[in-house]
Parts: structure tokens; sequence; C-alpha cells
């Protein structure tokens, strides 16, 4: 009998447990989140550095924490800024985290409310729209509008994509800057006498040709249909909407009536166009991106839609010849402008970081041509930021969208971060669209509905 | 110390620590994932606010949850016929029907279960790849054109292209436990009823099969609670769910809201849903396959 009673014992004990866990976390709901109490700036430090344009001469110190996920970047320009950043305050104690799986490492701190100073966002488990929501990041919207890097230049004047808006504030600066496109090699177009594309005419024009030469067109990755949605879907809808960028923001944002309006459903056509003539690889809707990107290398396609990344991360893979050009779009009209979709890295400041100061210093610190120059140096990617990189050892890609980026006959599209599961449901409804099983029109229902539900979450 | 106390301390020696780790990480997770299915909490934010049963209104408000479903429970009925059938036929083919080098067979049967089953997804993409994969090449070869059929993309052949490196990944696993029971009935069960003149078909339904009922029985219940949980690794690693949700499975689903939009009570809710399904579905297994046991005294 009697350890019957004693399992019972440990049977309530554990809902105590359980039930106590619950509670604790209740207790922190009602604990007052201000980062002002939680602050540990130094007194000298307190002084706001470098509005007058001039270097910060304020002395930083006390200790100060990074998080940043090293992946296709590596982690070599890291090391070296924030080196060059200690030399500059060596007061201050400079901790790194930082790793490949740094996101899901440093959770628990940022759900116990103990996060690093600053967090640079990329890599799976970091998602900037959701710790915005969730108020973990500082809002910069007035210090950016002054904020001048240690050069004396402000910095909203030097950035390519300007900071995205959360409900008209400013929480994280884009730090890398890149864009979706589509890809060709130089190399097969050449020996094939092909012309490079302009517009959708001559890209139908073209595509016939190839078609021709038992070559398939277009591939894309269909199990992430978000390339062929960032390379030719958005793009589309920009040119289709007289070059306004800004209904790609709505698009995100679940604004009702976009999706069926005129543009899109014109953009949505022209991937009806390319299903219909056959110019899309039907093998594409099977394939992940490496697949693809296999495929396209082999030439058994000529275009794919992808991200500036892509030259690096093919590296391996790159047949000898292989030469790879690049276009912002393929849908724009004759004689319309380009239309580069940007994706973007974002760094920011945690709500609560214990050293702010410091935080801002840094930002101010890598926001410079030499940082610039040297994070495409170091990664062969683009950092956001308005430099000259002919003489830099970036990717010959990221050179020529540099030169798209800096021509007057290209729209920058801002960069946005999809409401809820607008983009899945966007993704999966064109993919459905391209594989023959809705119309246009049934896109949009899809898309409507959705946007409604989000809509009402959001209340 | 009386003799009593004594007894139970011994007892409860042990039973307490493998109570208490079973409570801490069983018991605990299961109480602390239902009690996030009625908070908002997106998974990485301090706080989580207590939203009541709003997370199940929506889960069935979610039309992709019933898809989703319903993928489960086609993955789940395919495997329990695939596996049952070629595992039992192993079994038998390798005790009962006297095949030289059944050793060996059994190995290499049993290869699949020590290859991690990530492993096996990311080989059969290259299977059914459209263009590179050897499945295609096999049908060009056969029928004289190329054949480009793209598997896992097209929606109405993609749930079914899961099943074969789900069952071929599952039968090694079941063969031997089968074999286990197989082995254990008395010879001369067998030889009896080879001298009253039993066909093996006979022999096959009325020795081994009632005999061997029980680890049937067993293995059903296990192949339902493994598909029913783990349908996701193969999906998340082959098709990611789609094309157009046509792969959809609840744990997949799970994982999408929990870790691709941040929703993690949903998430919790959808874990809760899939908790209560394997329940219900195993008592309903048991009591369809209720049969008295025949036991060899």
């Amino acid at each position: 009998m009697k350890w019957k009673t004693l399992l019972l014992f440990c049977a309530v004990l554990m809902l105590a447990a359980s039930v106590s866990a619950c509670g604790s976390n209740k207790n922190e709901n009602s604990t007052p989140s201000s980062p002002a109490a939680e602050t540990k700036s130094t007194e000298s430090a307190s002084t706001e550095p470098s509005n007058s344009g001039e270097a910060p001469v304020a002395e930083l110190e006390g200790d100060f924490e990074i998080q940043y996920f090293v992946g296709g970047y590596g982690d070599a320009w890291w090391k070296s800024v924030i080196a060059q950043f200690k030399e500059k305050y060596p007061k201050l104690n400079i901790k790194e985290s930082a790793g490949p799986k740094i996101n899901d490492q440093m959770k628990p701190r940022w759900i116990q409310g103990d996060p690093p100073d600053v967090i640079y966002l990329d890599g799976a488990g970091s998602n900037a729209r959701q710790q915005i929501e969730d108020g973990q990041l500082l809002d910069l919207t007035d210090w950016i509008k002054e904020a001048a890097n240690i050069d004396g230049e402000k910095i909203t004047d030097k950035l390519i994509g300007q900071p995205d808006l959360f409900d008209g504030k400013v929480y994280t600066l884009p730090l890398v800057f890149g864009s979706w496109g589509v890809f060709y090699d130089k190399a097969l177009f050449t020996q094939n006498n092909w012309e490079v594309p302009t517009d959708f005419e001559s890209f139908l024009t073209v595509s016939e040709k190839i078609k021709a030469a038992g070559i398939s067109p277009l591939v894309h990755a269909g199990v992430y249909p978000g390339y062929l949605v960032g390379g030719v879907l958005n793009p589309a809808i920009v040119s289709a909407n007289g070059d306004d960028a800004s209904i790609l923001v709505d698009i995100a944002n679940a604004k009702e009536g976009v999706y069926k309006s005129e543009a899109v459903l014109k953009a949505l056509g022209q991937l009806v166009t390319l299903r219909d003539k056959g110019y899309l690889d039907k093998s594409a809707i099977a394939l992940n991106h490496t697949d693809s990107q296999i495929q396209f290398l082999q030439h058994k396609d000529a275009f794919i839609p992808n991200g500036l990344w892509l030259e690096n991360e093919m590296k391996k893979d790159t047949p000898a010849g292989f030469s790879f050009g690049w276009l912002p779009s393929i849908t724009q009209a004759p004689g319309g402008k380009y239309v580069a979709v940007p994706y973007t890295n974002a760094i920011a400041i945690a709500k609560k970081a214990k050293n702010p100061e410091a935080a801002k210093a840094f930002l101010q610190f890598i926001y410079t041509s030499k940082a610039a120059v040297e994070w495409a140096e170091k990664t062969g990617a683009l950092m956001n930021l308005k430099i000259d990189l002919e003489s830099a050892n970036a990717s010959e890609v990221s050179k020529a969208a540099a030169k798209f980026y800096s021509s007057d006959n290209i729209v920058v599209a801002p960069t946005f971060a999809y409401a809820g599961e607008m983009g899945k449901t966007i993704e999966d409804a064109t993919i459905a669209l391209i594989d023959g099983k809705i119309t246009p029109e049934q896109w949009a229902e899809r898309a409507e509905k959705q946007a409604a539900t989000e809509r009402s979450k959001a209340k | 110390m009386s003799a009593n106390l004594k007894r139970s301390l011994f007892i409860a020696s042990f039973i307490l620590p493998t109570f208490i780790v079973y409570c801490i990480f069983t018991v605990y997770p299961i109480l602390r994932g239902i009690y996030i299915s009625f908070t908002d909490w997106s998974g990485g934010s301090e706080t989580m606010n207590f939203i009541g049963l709003d997370n199940y209104r929506e889960l069935i408000h979610d039309p992709i949850i019933y898809k989703a479903a319903y993928n489960d429970y086609f993955i789940v009925f395919w495997k329990v016929i695939g596996i049952m059938l070629i595992a039992t036929y192993f079994a038998v083919a390798l005790t009962r029907l006297k095949i030289k080098g059944s050793a060996f067979y059994r190995i290499v049967f049993f290869f699949p279960n020590v290859i991690s089953v990530v492993v096996i997804g990311v080989i059969w993409r290259f299977v059914y790849n459209p263009k590179l994969g050897i499945l295609n090449s096999l049908l060009s070869f056969i029928t004289g054109k190329p054949v480009e059929t793209p598997w896992l993309g097209d929606s109405d052949y993609a749930l079914w292209a899961l099943l074969p490196p789900a069952i071929w990944a599952g039968i090694g696993f079941f063969m031997i436990l089968l074999i286990a029971g197989i082995m254990s009935i008395p010879a001369p069960l067998y030889e009896s009823a080879e001298i009253d003149g039993a066909s093996q078909w006979k022999q096959f339904f009325h020795v081994t099969l009632p005999l061997l009922w029980e680890q049937l029985k067993v293995s059903v219940v296990l192949i339902v609670l493994t598909s029913l949980n783990g349908s996701f690794i193969i999906v998340s690693i082959m098709t990611y769910g789609g094309p157009d949700n046509a792969t959809q499975v609840l744990g997949y689903r799970l994982f999408e809201k929990a870790f691709g939009t941040y929703q993690m009570g949903y998430a919790s809710a959808v874990g809760v849903l899939i908790l209560v399904l394997s329940l219900l579905t195993t008592v309903v297994m048991r009591w369809l396959m209720r049969r008295e046991s025949v036991e060899v005294s």
C-alpha cells in the first residue's frame, strides 16, 4: 500500500512542478520590460556620440555582446570588424556569440529577457518581423534619422536599401544587400547566338529558340516556390503596376483587394503564358534548390530564378567555361525598366540591451565604406552601402548587380516580410497555378481569403 | 525498521528513478505542451498570454489540417498493408521455406533499418529525380521514349511516391520481430501438420497465423503509432509538404507553424491533436484486432 502513496506523492510533485513552471512564466509577463531598468550605460557613454558628424570621442566600457549567425558569408568579416572595434574602444569587453546554430542556442536567453546587445538576423531560426512583434528589438526610428557613421557620413544617405518600416517605425538596419533575378550562362548564349532578353517579348522569343535546341528554357526550385515568386512573379507584379513597387509591401501586409488587382492578375497571366508555351521545366515542381541549380549548371535548362548568392553557392559544381549572367527581371514590357526585388539580412539592437550605447557605436562603426569594401572582399557579396566596387574583390555577378542598381533603368523594390502565412499561401497557390490546377482568379481568391484571416488575427 | 517498510523501500528504489525520469521527460513535456496550446506564445517571446480555446478554434477552421490528417491516415493505411504483407512474407519465407542463404537475406532485408530515415529520404529523392533519377531512366529504357514524370512534384502521385521509401524502410524491423515469433512456435506442431498432409498454405493459416497473432498485433500498433508521429521526417526530407500541400501531414504542419510562422501555441494545439488521434487510433486498432490469443503451453 505504502508505495502506492509514494507514487501518488510523486505524481502530485510533478504536477505541482509543471503548474509552478507555468506560473513562473506568468510572473515574467508582469515584469516591466523597460530597457532603462536594465541599461547599464556608463557615464561617459551616455553622451550621444557622433551626431555632430565627427568620430565619437566618448569612451565606451563594460560588457558588449554580439550575436551573429555564421553561414554562407562566413565569419571572417565579423572577426575583423570586431577586432577593429575593440582596438578603438579597448575598455569594452566584447563577447561574440556566433556559429551556424547560434539562433537556436541563444533563444532561451531571449525568452528569459537576457538578450545580447546586437543581433545579426540571418539563418534558420531568425526572423526579424517575429522579434519585432515579440517586442524584442529596440526602436531605432529617431536615432537613425540623424545617425552618422564614424567617417561623419549620414548612414541613411549611404544605404542602398532603406530600413524596413514596421508600423512606421525602424527596428532593423539592412546589412546585406542582394537581389533576386534570373541567371543564365553567358557562354551558352554566345555559343548558340541567343540574345539575352531585355523584356518579356524577347524572353519569349529566345525561349522558343532554346526550346527548339532541345533545352528547357526555365527551371526553378518548385519545392521552395519562393525562388519563382522572388525572381519572376514579384518583379512582374511591380512592372504591371506601373513600376510602383509599394504593391509588394501591400501584398506582404495582407491588404484587402490587392491580390485581385489588375497588376497581380496580369503578372499571373505571364506565368500562365510561360506554362502554356511549355517554357517552364515540367520537372521543376519536384526539385529543391540544389537539384534545380545542378540542372541549370548541366545545361538542361537555360534560365533559373535565384538570388545573388548562386555563384558562390555552386562554386564547387560549376563546370569550366560556365559564365554566370544575371538579369534583375524578365517580365517588363518592351522599353520598360528592370525591376530588382531585393533581399536583405538585417542587424538590430535588443530592446533589453545592457549596453545600448556600445551597440549604437558598433552600428556607426560598421556602416562605413571601408567596412563595406571589406565585406565584399571577404564574402563575395554586397553590403547595403553605396560604394564603388570596381576595385574590390567581389564576385563578377555582384559587380554586375551593383552596376544595375546604380543605373537609371531599374526600379529597386523595398524589402518586406510576409504577415503570418501570407507567404506560404502565395507560394502554394503559385505552384498550383503553374501545375495547371488553378486559374489566376482562383489564385487571387485563395490569397484574399488568407489575407482576411491574417487581418482578423492582427486585430 | 519494519520488514514491511524495508520491502517498500526496496521496491521504491527500483521504481522511483525510472518514474522520475519518465515524469521529467514524458509527463512534464506533455502537460507543458497542452498548456502552451492554450496560449499565444510565439516560441521566442518572453511573454505568453492565455487565450483559452482560440488555437483549437483556428485548428478547426484550418483546411490544411484536414488534408494533413487525411494524408496521415492514407500513409498509415498503406504502410500497415505494405509492411505487414511483405514482412510476413519474408519472415515465413526465411524460416519455413528453407531458402538457401536465409541468414544473408535476413541481414540484407534488415539493412534499411540501420540507415537513418534522413538518408533514405535523400536517396529516394535521387531515385525520383525527374531528369537524373534512376526510376525515370528505367522507365525510359523500358518504354523506349523519354519519361520525365516529376513523381514528387505532381500532386496526383506525390503522396503515393512517399510510400515505397516509407515501406522499404520499415520492413526489416518487423520481419525480424515476426521471425522471432515464428521461431518460437514449436517444431512438432508443423511436423504433425505435415504428417496430416497440410500444405504450406494450410500450415500458414492454421499454425503460423494464430500463434503469431500477438506479434502481428504489436506490429500493426507500432506501425500506426510510428507513422502518425514519424511521417514528418520523410515529408520534411522529400517534399516539404508540397506541392500545394499534397503531401502535408500533421507533424509537418506542426513544424511549419512552430518554426516557420512562429506560432508555437497553435503548433502545440496540432501536437495535442496528434496525441489524441494516436490514442484513439490505438484503442480502435486494438479493438479491431481483438481475438483470443492462442498460447502454446
